[in-house]
């Protein structure tokens, strides 16, 4: 690294990300600096739209566009590639108190943003030689290999029928309001099937049981936890492509152990 | 596919940037282009649903990969998961021309590595030309090729320098193997708010002296577009038809560089393909004129 050169590039950035535009007194202010900064927000807006638009909807446009800005100050972009960016919108959403009136809206971004990165996972061929393992070794030592972009989102709120009354008109809006208020619980598996991105409702066993897989257990451990019908379960998840293989286990792996990675969203 | 409609297999070459308004149109209509240019990072996501239409188009265009995302001119230097995702691109697609700035966006911001995603200037000093060799022929050596780098509309420009913008690209250009794409409408966008700053009294006849500056062997493609007057800025956002100056300044680029592939962009407000293709047509026919008049002063 040029330490010169990345002390120069650290002073304008810091004007560009900073919250609010620098003094008078600044190296960097003016016209030009403002030009810079309103292209980020227009970019920070746009960008959160595409990955967002039914939390947009539910907010409102000046409310989101808002909330894009603070944000992108507040937790900017690292990839060059903008569709990378908003994953923290979720939590963000829960430390704003202005939008404690809208309980459900964290987990609907959740859900929006696993629907976002579905879509742009990468394609992953079934393996259909590996299969054969489920014949010849125990379920501890095997681990399920799902779909590219899997994600199980499991809610207190009917998030799934939000997400789907915004995006495909049906349910109704009154049905939602009333299922919101109810407390209505959904567990969605957003998943791909080849090209197309799935909304897949699912029960409470189902949502432990898969989200027990994607934490990485070995499906021995995800059957002990969550006792399911596994040659039901199997012969769909084959066949519908969101089983793509199997894979041994490694050796010496506590299968009593946490899972690598948090199971759910 | 059928191959698009060819016009004059002599005629300079001319593309447009295709943004997803045309996606559908470019394909049914297929018109008379050499080659189209997308920006990479719409095409990152690494499965076959994002690709698919860039594919489908390939089979008929020459393709140009402009990326806007590598910040080449980064102290950090190149992110290697940006880089990686090109290369991919690149080996799945073979385009023809594969671009970036002479820019930065990446840097480190309260103790982590950020990304500014714009298009931010460089000091022309020194330093900043070791960091941006680098960081290009790193990406030229991933990719097993040149690539052109391209000059930039900007809104600040840094106290400090050692080269003018002209000397340092044909510095860049020398010591790294990369061509240039010389975007002639930044050429006019920088001038025009020089004027409105006090630093220059007429626009052209810089924007003559720049493009006179550098070496035609350095040059590869240029890129055409409009831009917005403000008022109290001049903004280079691609959301109009190519004003008469960059017109003027089109000329005198490709008299000194010979009919170099243009590029026609327009990204905000954008038209009907007609509109687009209008525009090649009067770049070709400029080039065009260009190339007979050299070939005039050959036989003379």
């Amino acid at each position: 690294m040029n330490p010169a050169l990345a002390h120069q590039q650290r002073a304008l950035l810091d004007a560009l990300l900073q919250a609010r535009p620098p003094g008078p007194d600044a190296p960097w202010q003016g016209r030009g600096l403002g030009a810079y900064r309103a292209n980020a927000h227009a970019h920070a807006e746009r960008a959160l739209f595409d990955a967002y638009p039914v939390v947009a909807a539910l907010v409102g446009g000046e409310a989101f566009e808002a909330l894009a800005r603070a944000l992108w100050h507040h937790q900017p972009p690292e990839r060059g590639d903008l569709a990378e960016w908003g994953a923290t919108l979720p939590s963000f959403i829960e430390a704003q108190a202005d939008l404690a009136s809208l309980p459900y809206l964290p987990d609907t971004a959740q859900l929006e943003w696993a629907l976002h990165q579905a879509s742009r996972a990468g394609d992953a061929p079934s393996d259909a030689a590996s299969f054969a393992l489920l014949e010849t070794e125990a379920p501890e030592r095997l681990r399920l290999r799902l779909a590219p972009g899997t994600v199980v989102v499991r809610s207190p709120w009917p998030v799934l029928s939000v997400l789907d009354a915004h995006l495909h008109g049906e349910p109704d809006f009154a049905t939602v309001a009333r299922r919101l208020r109810d407390g209505v619980a959904e567990n969605v598996r957003v998943w791909r099937q080849g090209a197309a991105v799935r909304l897949t409702p699912i029960d409470d066993a189902l949502a432990r049981f898969e989200a027990a897989l994607l934490g990485g257990h070995t499906l021995g451990q995800a059957l002990n936890d969550t006792p399911i019908d596994p040659v039901a379960w199997l012969g769909e998840a084959v066949r519908s492509g969101l089983c793509v293989g199997v894979a041994p286990a490694p050796d010496g792996i506590d299968t009593e152990g946490e899972p690598p990675c948090p199971p759910t969203l | 596919m059928p191959a698009p409609p060819t016009h004059d297999a002599d005629a300079p070459e001319v593309g447009i940037g295709w943004r997803a308004p045309h996606q559908r149109a470019l394909l049914d209509q297929r018109p008379a282009l050499d080659f189209i240019e997308v920006h990479a990072e719409n095409f990152f996501a690494p499965n076959a649903a994002t690709r698919a239409p860039l594919l489908k188009a390939r089979e008929s265009y020459d393709l140009s990969l402009h990326g806007v995302g590598l910040s080449l001119g980064s102290a950090e230097g190149i992110d290697p998961w940006h880089l990686d995702r090109l290369a991919t691109l690149v080996a799945e697609t073979a385009p023809r021309f594969i671009s970036e700035h002479a820019s930065f966006a990446r840097g480190a911001w309260q103790g982590h590595t950020v990304h500014a995603a714009d298009l931010l200037p460089l000091p022309f000093t020194h330093e900043a030309l070791d960091v941006l060799c680098a960081n290009v022929q790193r990406v030229q050596e991933r990719l097993r090729r040149p690539i052109a780098v391209e000059n930039l509309s900007a809104y600040l420009s840094w106290p400090e320098a050692d080269f003018d913008e002209a000397g340092f690209l044909t510095e860049l250009s020398r010591r790294s193997g990369c061509h240039l794409l010389v975007d002639v409408n930044n050429l006019v966008v920088n001038a025009l708010n020089d004027q409105r700053a006090g630093r220059i009294d007429a626009p052209l006849p810089a924007v003559r002296r720049w493009l006179d500056a550098v070496p035609p062997d350095c040059v590869s493609e240029l890129h055409l577009a409009g831009h917005h007057d403000r008022g109290d800025l001049v903004i280079d956002d691609h959301g109009s038809r190519v004003p008469l100056d960059v017109w003027r300044a089109y000329r005198h680029a490709i008299a000194r560089f010979g009919a170099v592939p243009t590029l026609i962009e327009w990204d905000t407000d954008i038209p009907a393909l007609d509109v687009l293709l209008e525009e090649a047509a009067t770049a070709r026919d400029l080039a065009t004129d260009a190339r007979n008049a050299r070939a005039a002063e050959t036989l003379a």
